[in-house]
């Protein structure tokens, strides 16, 4: 008996989202769903580096003060290859930022959306299944 | 009256043997303490002319195992025997040799802000600091916490490296954790980004017999040697391999970064091909053995 | 059935992905029997060129499909369509939990992940025929290996509420030593992610796979030379390869034995280094195709043997530097942070309720 279509495609997609990833980064047990950030913030560096890009942030509170920010993303290689660079997101840029913060309360988040001046989004949740 | 004539005929025959050995046409078996006027010694320094193996492309062939000789991976400067850390567990395991410059002209020629920054880096050379922590620049030599050890520090580290050679890309492989680079050949692109790759952004083209490498692109992180020499992101290093015998590739880098150095300057040394049979590069993961000395601090006490 | 409007809004998007098309066009390739590839000038097949190896067929065969081990022509492209939809993680349906766990968009993962194997198979492993892998062996454990058990099994725990007690808690992965996955190696290359380029150089005597992750230039000689040294082990294992034909024949021996390699150990599956065996034959099919098989086995582990299947794809795509512990700031960040949150009277729960996977 020939099985339905629909379940075909339910069923291998299930097991090629589950398939290739072999171990948690354990992402989850370090950013907080429970603390949700979201900033107006200014780049003031990237680090286009592994196992993870870094974005460094200056975010403005409401009572006027600045504080620093560090956004995790993922490896910067793939993004090389879709000509991404150095160019591309810059010291200076007004960015949008919407993530998790980090569970021992840094100034770190697990950046979920980040969005550019131009209107494109790097969403950039930390996730990996290497280091 | 023999007599006379004997001696006589004597020196007669023992002038012309002189001409006819001198000229080679008698061979002198029969004289002692005559070496062959063959092959000399090679004198350091000097190479003779040489016509290299050749790939199916007419190019030099580089491909093999490869070591530098120098003790420039402890200073790249003339230096002398002095004792290591620690000297009271490792004694003389970990003392340094005594070495020449591979700098030409002896001297780096730092501006008197970096000479005063590299005694700093030797100062704190073994006081580490951690990826992460925030301390910028990062102390504490690269080599010893088992990271890229960089251009050109990888090609003069004492350990062995290999070239392989293709027409459009050369691979240079170390064994010192696994490090690596590609050398894109007649490549146009730049480096995608700035002070970040350890082993910096490699484009290749010959010149005549040479393999020029043109070498942007760096970590300003890197080291230049255990003595705390360095530069910064902006350097541009033009490397030159040229095969000078069957067994040694001469190795010579042009530094320059205008934020660092007065003017550009250049090392040389030869590499040497590594000829045990089956020799091949060997693992050595330095992580595992860097561990504790970065990370041990962090780790929780037992007393909970 | 002609193209859809769907399968057309999905050549779209793969184009703006960048690169792709001569792959995408290259894995067409019909007939791969009856093409040689070039030799190099010194008369070993040439298998060099970049390839990406990601493709999101599973390595095992869902049991819904356990009879059939192939897709049809329509299946694969609407199961194509899907994934694009599935696979960008740039969505809200999940919650907050979902929201933090859930991986890049489009941008951070592998493109190639959107596609299927060319012969639309359901699962890459090819043997067993069900596609699945064959069940572990089990045995009581001895009271050693039950210790040992219960103490990997906290420390995965420790790790998941980022309660690190010390380095040794995170994966070998995590602390940059293997990338534990397809570097060459103990661990077959299977798709992964993101980064999943190999770059292949030959010279006179040698065939070197450059893996990208974590910068590993696997030098493979096929020289006739024997192996290490069973005393010399190490962690990505020695490597001799010899030519069948057109095909390279890789194994690999001479791993780490040592009790202290962490939780998931050295070799695929974690397995007896010992008495695992990992055997991988490389055949150039096409202009920029290659096949890759991989045989693995450990009678210590598995009931029997299993193969797995992967394509290899040429790409234009290059592959960069990927540094690992020069700028791992996560492990300063789990390890400080962990005493940071014991400094504030937070304490690890062993028998708290977390997701260990």
């Amino acid at each position: 008996m020939k099985i339905a279509h629909s379940i075909v495609i339910s069923v291998l997609s299930m097991g090629a989202l589950a398939a290739p990833v072999e171990a948690h980064h354990a992402f989850a047990a370090n950013f907080d769903a429970e603390k949700p950030v979201k900033f107006n913030a200014v780049v003031t560096k990237m680090e286009w580096i592994n196992p993870h890009v870094w974005m460094h942030i200056d975010v403005r509170m409401p009572d006027g003060s600045v504080e620093q920010w560090m956004i995790e993303a993922g490896s910067p290689n793939m993004l090389f290859r879709q000509g991404l660079n150095k160019n591309s997101v810059v010291p200076g840029m007004e960015v949008i930022v919407d993530g998790y913060q980090a569970r021992d309360g840094s100034r770190r988040a697990n950046g979920r959306d980040v969005t550019l001046p131009d209107g494109r989004k790097l969403f950039l949740s930390g996730a990996g299944d290497g280091p | 009256m023999a007599t006379r004539l004997g001696a006589i005929k004597r020196r007669l025959v023992f002038q012309v043997a002189s001409i006819l050995i001198g000229t080679g046409l008698l061979a002198p078996q029969w004289l002692p303490a005559q070496t062959p006027p063959a092959a000399q010694n090679p004198i350091p320094g000097t190479f003779p002319a040489y016509e290299p193996a050749r790939t199916a492309e007419s190019r030099p062939d580089l491909n093999g195992i490869w070591q530098a000789l120098t003790t420039a991976n402890w200073d790249i400067e003339a230096h002398a025997a002095a004792p290591g850390p620690v000297a009271e567990v490792l004694g003389a395991w970990a003392a340094q040799p005594a070495g020449l410059s591979i700098v030409e002209g002896g001297a780096i020629p730092y501006q008197p802000w970096a000479l005063a920054r590299r005694q700093e880096n030797f100062a704190t050379r073994t006081s580490v600091s951690v990826p992460g922590d925030g301390v910028d620049p990062p102390l504490g030599d690269p080599e010893l916490k088992c990271w890229m050890p960089g251009v050109p520090r990888s090609m003069y580290m004492p350990f062995p490296l290999q070239i392989v050679q293709t027409p459009d890309a050369i691979l240079i492989t170390h064994e010192f954790n696994g490090t690596a680079r590609i050398v894109r050949m007649n490549w146009e692109e730049e480096s995608p980004v700035d002070d970040t790759f350890f082993m910096g952004w490699s484009r290749g083209h010959w010149d005549a017999d040479t393999l020029v490498i043109d070498v942007t692109g760096l970590n300003s992180r890197n080291w230049l040697d255990r003595a705390g020499n360095f530069y910064s992101a902006s350097v541009h290093i033009v490397e030159r391999l040229t095969l000078v015998s069957p067994y040694h590739l001469m190795y010579e880098a042009t530094i320059e970064d205008p934020a660092v150095y007065t003017r550009p300057w250049k090392i040389r040394f030869p590499l040497y091909r590594r000829m045990e049979e089956h020799v091949q590069l060997m693992e050595f993961k330095c992580q595992p053995f860097v561990e504790e000395l970065l990370y041990g601090q962090f780790t929780k006490a037992d007393t909970d | 059935m002609r193209p859809s409007p769907a399968s057309t809004a999905l050549m779209a998007m793969l184009t703006v992905f960048g690169g792709l098309t001569a792959a995408t066009a290259a894995r067409s390739q019909p007939d791969a029997a009856q093409w040689s590839p070039p030799k190099t000038p010194w008369g070993d097949p040439d298998l060099q060129g970049i390839y990406n190896y990601g493709t999101s067929t599973p390595l095992e065969r869902p049991l819904a499909l356990i009879d059939q081990p192939v897709l049809s022509a329509e299946e694969a492209t609407a199961l194509e369509q899907n994934l694009v939809e599935t696979l960008n993680q740039d969505r809200r349906d999940g919650g907050a939990e979902a929201d933090v766990a859930r991986n890049y968009n489009e941008l951070w993962t592998d493109a190639s992940r959107t596609q299927l194997t060319a012969d639309k198979r359901t699962s890459l492993i090819i043997d067993p025929p069900d596609g699945r892998l064959p069940p572990r062996v089990e045995r009581p454990l001895t009271a050693a290996e039950e210790q040992a058990r219960l103490e990997a099994e906290l420390s995965l725990k420790r790790f998941t509420a980022g309660f690190h007690a010390s380095y040794r808690d995170a994966d070998v992965g995590n602390r940059c030593i293997i990338r534990r996955r397809n570097e060459g190696g103990g661990h077959p290359y299977l798709p992964a992610l993101y980064n999943n380029m190999a770059q292949i150089f030959q010279s006179p005597g040698y065939v070197v796979i450059y893996a990208e992750m974590i910068h590993h230039a696997r030098i493979i000689p096929v020289d006739g030379r024997a192996h290490l040294p069973d005393n010399v082990e190490t962690w990505l294992g020695n490597p001799v390869g010899r030519w069948d034909g057109d095909t390279l024949v890789v194994e690999t021996t001479n791993f780490l034995t040592a009790d202290d390699i962490g939780r998931t150990g050295v070799v695929y599956g974690n397995a007896d280094p010992k008495t695992f065996r990992i055997i991988e034959r490389f055949t150039r099919t096409g202009p920029a195709t290659l096949d890759y098989v991989v045989t693995l086995s450990d009678p210590n582990t598995w009931t029997r043997p299993f193969t797995i299947r992967v394509p290899w794809n040429q790409t234009d795509e290059q592959i960069y530097e990927y540094q690992c512990q020069e700028l791992n700031y996560d492990l300063y960040f789990w390890l400080h942070g962990a005493r940071e949150r014991e400094q504030r009277g937070e304490r690890f729960d062993p028998d708290a309720d977390l997701d260990l996977r």
